[in-house]
């Protein structure tokens, strides 16, 4: 087995660099486990905006009653008065609604007067139109009881709006689906591996064939003794071994992380689609390791075609987030494939027909790519060896 | 003699392929992918009505009151606009049930005993439903409290100020151009294309040092002044890097019409002061760092990414997070302050932020430059 020796001594002088992908897949695959997703409670709970609030009037009861009752729907955060730190939090997202309550404000709604609050949002949002409606609630309620109903206090009026505003609506929630923050990051974690293995698969597999494709070097096999039959065998073996390792390599931190998760009917279909693209993404390794002709060229191209298949097929960014004519040029690529058919594993309730012919007909699709990459680099091959 | 060898290192750079590409093809590659990415997203915060559904029972039919609200916030009239809504499906409860578990409806309205809602999970949009729902409830409220303790105010219009509601807030825009996150993104890009630049002026000081290279052999034993060589195949290196950038930048200006803003001038400043930045950062590092050429290349690289992180190319909120808590280290970082100055001239209205970015930037460019000659200059080597 000299020449099986010999792949991965190669794989071996070129560790370095494939072990960076491996420390980011690893490093992103630690953050999402710690990133908190919202936990999904059996009740309904309201979604809250970020908000910052700059008082310049008084501390009054009614822009107190007015923050609290803000306070349902708004997570109050602290931005110092200052136009640029306001334009950054707003840029940034860290707040997307910026109220400034002006000097006066209270006493003049209360007399009647027109006066308006500032507010610096994201135009046309739907955060804005939210905040806005519970703003403009309140200061209505407000001001009926002060237009309606004479010499009342400020505190018997901020009494009354919010005995009003504890009304609440029943809400029924029609929860089917159980477990979906794990779902959604096992979903992810085997997304973002279409990226790495890709990356590791290309840099590995073009490492190995571009020194073994040296011509002087090929010559100098192709006139020993060893069996033509043997040597091709003893490559292929390499490759698919290696192909394995890589794979075997990046499941293990789900089974760290997701634990039973990955024995469930869920996470063998995850690691089957997974192993499914490492097939196709050593074909195409192995057909640009016949066509680069340097390590140079090497790096550029694991690079282009990993971060271009996972921009564009929904690794970084959520295939819904994408345009229509991204996706369609995605398809193209065994990546979207793959990625299509983690994110319906994820949503899978019933184990029907239905819901399981699309998931195995994308991984027949990806098997699809795996054997014409395959029969267009034994053209290749034969091609090259013809023109010696 | 300048003109010469300005000459010749413009060949060398220009026909060396792989750092061409690495440079001038791959911001641009990744500027593409980018756009085919994100052009999407920043759309996606917009409000789009509400789709919801609506079970005519009985109960339902008899409660006018609420009907005539319901209707004021689903007018599909266009001139009705801003108050629109809800995208309304009325159907029976078995219906309503199916459309929201096939997501075609956010939740849907109900009266049994009350009002009530159906939702499939707890979301942005089940809220507003939910807000509109309590709103009717609370207004209700109000109105009997009112008329309960002064039922002369129904004469006094207390109806009409139901129905006319004020609108308080005034809108005061945040700045001249839109809050649209994924311009960072590309901002970010540009700095590290501008510190790739540091590769060009890593090639002129491995051409330049004669344990590194057999030109820069060759060169020493030369009678030219080194420094004379050396400014000269700097400034050759900075050509073309500046070239380079300003064709990413038409790029992305022209082609994927991203927004920088329209301050050209300051626009082109800051590429060139970054282009400075870089391609002195390489020169600094090549020299200080005693390791061969490959390992020098590993170096420069893992830093303008860590950097280029740092300023949110991979994550837009890091930049953030940096500057709001440690601005210290905002300030350190050469892509950070690059990618500052093209927020600073989008997004803020005065230049103070700006000026503060570029001055910094000089003072990199001057220390960088001060240790590349410190470290370069009368390096002699020892006779065989």
């Amino acid at each position: 087995m000299q020449v099986y020796k010999a792949f991965f001594k190669v794989i071996k002088k070129n560790l370095f660099q494939i072990s960076i992908y491996i420390i980011i897949f690893l490093f992103f695959a630690v953050l999402l486990t710690n990133a908190n997703t919202n936990p999904t409670s059996a009740n309904f709970s309201e979604s809250k905006i970020n908000v910052a609030i700059i008082n310049q009037d008084s501390d009054s009861k009614l822009i107190n009653g007015l923050k609290s009752f803000l306070g349902r729907n708004a997570n109050f955060i602290e931005v110092p008065n200052d136009t640029q730190k306001l334009q950054d939090a707003l840029f940034f997202r860290q707040v997307e609604y910026i109220v400034k309550v002006p000097n006066g404000f209270t006493d003049g709604l209360l007399n009647g007067k027109a006066v308006q609050l500032e507010k610096t949002i994201l135009p046309g949002s739907t955060s804005g139109i939210f905040i806005d409606s519970i703003i403009n609630k309140y200061l209505d309620t407000a001001e009926m009881y002060a237009q309606n109903m004479n010499s009342l206090s400020e505190e018997q009026i901020v009494n009354y709006v919010n005995t009003d505003l504890a009304q609440k609506t029943e809400v029924q929630l029609n929860n089917s689906i159980t477990n979906t923050s794990i779902n959604s990051k096992v979903n992810l974690y085997f997304n973002f591996m279409s990226y790495s293995l890709f990356a590791i698969l290309i840099l590995g597999v073009c490492s190995v064939m571009v020194v073994f494709n040296n011509s002087d070097l090929k010559k100098r096999n192709l006139s020993s003794p060893l069996k033509l039959g043997s040597y091709n065998f003893q490559m292929i073996l390499g490759n698919i071994s290696y192909a394995v390792l890589a794979w075997f390599i990046m499941i293990i931190a789900s089974f760290i992380m997701y634990q039973g998760y990955m024995f469930t009917a869920k996470g063998l279909l995850f690691l089957l689609n997974s192993f499914i693209l490492t097939l196709a993404a050593l074909s195409i390794s192995y057909l640009l390791g016949n066509v680069l002709k340097s390590n140079g060229a090497m790096s550029a191209a694991a690079n282009v075609f990993a971060l271009g298949t996972s921009f564009i097929s929904g690794v970084f960014v959520p295939q819904i987030f994408l345009g229509k004519n991204v996706l369609t040029i995605a398809s193209f690529t065994p990546a979207y494939w793959y990625v299509k058919s983690n994110n319906l594993i994820a949503d899978l309730v019933n184990y029907n027909s239905e819901n399981l012919v699309p998931i195995f007909s994308n991984m027949l699709i990806v098997i699809g790519f795996a054997v014409a990459v395959f029969a267009v680099t034994l053209v290749v091959i034969k091609q090259r060896r013809l023109s010696y | 003699m300048f003109s010469h060898i300005y000459y010749y290192r413009m060949k060398c750079i220009l026909r060396d392929k792989q750092m061409i590409f690495w440079t001038l093809l791959f911001p641009i590659i990744l500027a593409t992918l980018f756009n085919m990415a994100f052009s999407n997203l920043s759309s996606l915060e917009n409000f789009e009505r509400i789709k919801i559904g609506i079970v005519n029972n009985v109960e339902y039919k008899m409660n006018t009151d609420f009907i005539k609200a319901l209707e004021s916030v689903s007018n599909s009239d266009k001139s009705a606009g801003k108050d629109s809504l809800f995208e309304i499906n009325y159907s029976t409860k078995e219906d309503a049930d199916k459309l929201l578990s096939d997501n075609k409806i956010a939740g849907y309205i109900y009266f049994d005993q009350g009002i009530k809602l159906a939702v499939k999970e707890s979301g942005l949009n089940q809220t507003i439903i939910k807000g509109f729902l309590d709103d009717f409830k609370q207004t209700s409220s109000t109105i009997v409290t009112i008329i309960h303790q002064n039922p002369a105010a129904v004469q006094n219009g207390l109806l009409d100020s139901v129905s006319n509601r004020t609108d308080y807030m005034k809108e005061v825009a945040a700045s001249q151009s839109a809050p649209d996150t994924t311009v960072n993104y590309f901002y970010a890009l540009i700095a590290m294309a501008c510190l790739y630049g540091s590769f060009w002026g890593l090639k002129e000081v491995v051409a330049i040092q004669a344990n590194l290279s057999p030109q820069g052999a060759r060169v020493s034993i030369a009678p030219t002044h080194k420094l004379k060589v050396f400014l000269t195949s700097v400034l050759a290196a900075t050509t073309v890097q500046l070239f380079e950038i300003l064709v990413l930048l038409a790029y992305l200006i022209l082609i994927l019409k991203i927004d920088f803003g329209n301050q050209l001038g300051l626009i082109a400043l800051t590429c060139v002061v970054g282009t400075i930045t870089g391609v002195t950062f390489g020169t600094c590092v090549a020299s200080i760092s005693r390791q061969g050429e490959g390992a020098k290349v590993g170096i420069l690289f893992s830093l303008t990414m860590i950097m280029s992180f740092m300023s949110g190319m991979m994550f837009d909120k890091m930049k953030y997070i940096i500057n709001s808590n440690v601005p210290i280290l905002g300030y350190l970082n050469p892509a950070n302050l690059i990618t500052d100055s093209f927020y600073a001239l989008y997004f803020y209205s005065n230049h103070y932020q700006y000026y503060k970015d570029i001055s910094i930037l000089g003072i990199f460019i001057i220390g960088f430059s001060l240790i590349t000659y410190l470290v370069l200059r009368r390096q002699k080597y020892a006779s065989l």
